[in-house]
């Protein structure tokens, strides 16, 4: 939390927004998500049948890798200022390419060069969505929200007119690898998730690109006239979010050995938004705490373990889910005071 | 006397003449004339999954061996397509209209106008609220499954398989959908009776393989001495069968799964002895359709709900049905 971008932002909204000083954070705030996921783990261990075994690390692992991938790419764009609602129906478009690329004539006669291809074209195609995302809101100022709003509706239509509507199921163990295989006892998905999030940190704390990103997300024309390329950045940052939603997209497929144009990614943009929120992002942006934001996502993932496992009926869980976000909100609330 | 005797003329009269308003409102629908030939109108309500797909179909199947002339629409998912497609058969001057009614609310009226053109409706698959329109006088009939039964038939092959001894997980579908809430209904009533079944957990997977497969991974976590799954359809049930593999179970050895639907990749997990059963919930509307609209063009009173007999398919017949599944 205390990176020098951090530092710089602060000062820039401090000096135009809030004349008052800046308080000292409370531990509760500054430590929420983390406290908030090790609360839920010891409530679990109390309550949840079966809780303290492997499997269940397991289980939990497979189910949160696509929330979380899509949730960093969800903070990128968030901590720019914006907001991405189209990644649920982009999770979807990817997801139906990948077995119409390898179910292909050519894929089944080369059989390596389609399985590369199933991994690559659908989430180049991911992020050549998100670079239109980009260009409506940094080439003609459309607000985030409707911006992306195109593509959340097209984006499932797309799918579902490749598709024909229909489900397409498959085997093809070489593509379900990333979604059922398993590295050193743990899933494939789970370190893919790791690895992009070590990306995405460094990418923020480490390079030029991120110190750009949180100034935009900050001040926008105290960035522009400081000279940082704002349009370049917004590109940059919505086909990140698109393309890691493709991933996403190409684990749900892979996991179930099917595409289904007309259910995936259901409902994620809003399970990721959360999951940066509980994870400590601001949605005014200019903060991007990619770690919270994976336990921010493990929180999510967590509760709706923990009310299944219980036996709490689904709408239940629906009002628990939304009493997190509000506890956040909250903190978050504290923490901008 | 007198005043007696003109208290029953009276009465008579008023009998008489409600008979003749009750006579009125049975004459209300309009009739169909005896023809070889028929101009059918079928308004489908979307075609984003392979279960409407399958129903359009077996409309233009029925077509040329019912003699119909069939204009079929697709209103992709918009109830005011849907009455835009009725209103455009009404004016192209269909005989009978097929019609899934995607909402009650806006499609009624054009239910409504269609009765008033003299064109007989036939709802399929999905009814209305018995309080806003009535079979027989708005409408002909309404053909469609009994999900109550589908729930009620899972639940009969299910104490059959296991001997009456069973810990189940139960899946629903899409929380509030009238599916969902009868296939529960009818399985849960059946199973009630037996004291040796017990329902572990039921949880909703909204009718879906994904969230299906990670409902199931969850409560078989929980709930690790469950031996039957029962899914309200096949896509959750396959993704029951997807969570039990992944967790080291035998699918079919360990945990007997019963399902709805009747859909290929059920009739091939049959086959493959991980699916116990599956109860048809017939999309093949075409046949039962042209059969009711000759018995109402014959005069014949058709019942309010004409329902679908929905075969079951096990091991016994999985192999010889699944060139017709959908």
């Amino acid at each position: 939390m205390s990176g020098t971008a951090d530092q710089m932002v602060t000062k820039t909204d401090t000096a135009l927004n809030t004349p008052k000083p800046p308080r000292r954070a409370g531990l509760l705030t500054r430590h929420g998500t983390l406290i908030a996921f090790a609360v839920l783990l010891v409530v679990n261990v109390v309550l949840t049948p079966n809780f303290l075994a492997m499997q269940t690390l397991y289980i939990n692992l497979t189910q949160v890798a696509t929330i979380a991938i899509v949730a960093l790419g969800m903070t990128l764009v968030i901590a720019s200022g914006g907001i991405d609602l189209s990644v649920g129906s982009v999770m979807a478009l990817s997801g139906a390419l990948a077995p119409l690329i390898f179910l292909s004539g050519f894929a089944t006669a080369h059989p390596a060069i389609g399985l590369a291809a199933a991994f690559i074209v659908p989430v180049a195609v991911a992020a050549l969505c998100g670079l239109f995302n980009g260009w409506l809101v940094s080439r003609y100022g459309v607000q985030p929200i409707v911006a992306t709003l195109i593509l959340f509706i097209s984006g499932r239509g797309i799918a579902q007119v490749l598709t024909n509507g229909n489900l397409q199921t498959f085997s093809n163990p070489g593509f379900s690898f990333i979604a059922t295989g398993r590295l050193l006892g743990l899933p494939v998905q789970a370190w893919l998730c790791l690895a992009l999030a070590a990306g995405a940190w460094f990418l923020v704390r480490r390079t030029l690109f991120g110190r750009y990103l949180l100034a935009v997300g900050g001040n926008e024309r105290a960035a522009r006239l400081a000279g940082v390329p704002v349009r370049r950045v917004k590109l940059v940052v919505y086909s990140l979010c698109a393309a890691l939603a493709g991933i996403a997209g190409l684990i749900v497929s892979a996991i179930n050995s099917a595409s289904d144009a007309n259910q995936a990614g259901l409902l994620m943009e809003l399970d990721a938004i959360a999951a940066a929120v509980v994870g400590g992002t601001l949605l005014t942006g200019g903060k991007a705490p990619v770690f919270n934001v994976i336990i921010g996502a493990l929180i999510i993932q967590l509760v709706r373990y923990t009310l299944l496992a219980n036996g709490v009926p689904d709408a239940v869980a629906l009002i628990a889910k939304a009493g997190i976000i509000i506890a956040a909100v909250y903190l978050q609330q504290n923490r901008r005071d | 006397m007198k005043t007696v005797k003109l208290m029953l003329a009276a009465s008579a009269a008023l009998i008489i003449s409600a008979g003749a308003v009750s006579l009125a409102h049975a004459q209300d629908l309009p009739p169909l004339a005896k023809k070889d030939h028929y101009k059918v109108g079928f308004a489908q309500s979307e075609s984003n999954n392979p279960w409407r797909i399958a129903e359009t179909k077996s409309f233009q199947d029925t077509a040329p061996k019912c003699g119909w002339d069939l204009v079929a629409t697709d209103a992709a998912s918009s109830a005011a397509k849907q009455v835009a497609d009725v209103d455009s058969m009404i004016a192209q001057g269909v005989d009978a209209i097929f019609l899934p009614p995607r909402e009650e609310k806006p499609l009624l009226p054009a239910v409504l106008r269609a009765k008033k053109a003299g064109i007989p409706v036939f709802l399929v698959d999905r009814s209305v609220d018995a309080n806003v329109a009535k079979a027989g006088r708005d409408y002909v009939t309404f053909l469609g499954s009994d999900f109550i039964d589908q729930g009620h038939r899972a639940a009969d092959w299910l104490i059959k398989a296991t001997g009456g001894k069973a810990k189940i997980i139960e899946l629903e579908g899409t929380t509030g959908s009238s599916p969902a809430n009868d296939r529960k209904k009818g399985f849960d009533d059946a199973v009630a009776k037996e004291s040796g079944m017990t329902i572990l957990a039921s949880q909703s997977g909204d009718f879906a393989r994904d969230k299906g497969r990670q409902v199931m991974e969850t409560l078989l976590q929980a709930h690790p001495d469950v031996t039957a799954v029962y899914a309200h359809n096949d896509e959750m049930a396959i993704g029951a069968i997807q969570a039990l593999e992944a967790a080291g179970r035998k699918p079919g050895k360990d945990v007997i799964i019963a399902s709805i639907d009747g859909t290929r990749d059920a009739m091939q997990a049959i086959i493959d002895g991980k699916l116990g059963v599956t109860v048809e919930s017939s999309p093949f509307f075409g046949p039962l359709s042209c059969e009711t609209m000759k018995r109402y063009a014959a005069g014949e009173k058709i019942e309010p709900w004409v329902k679908v007999s929905d075969r079951i398919f096990t091991i016994d017949n999985a192999a010889a049905s699944i060139a017709g599944a959908y």
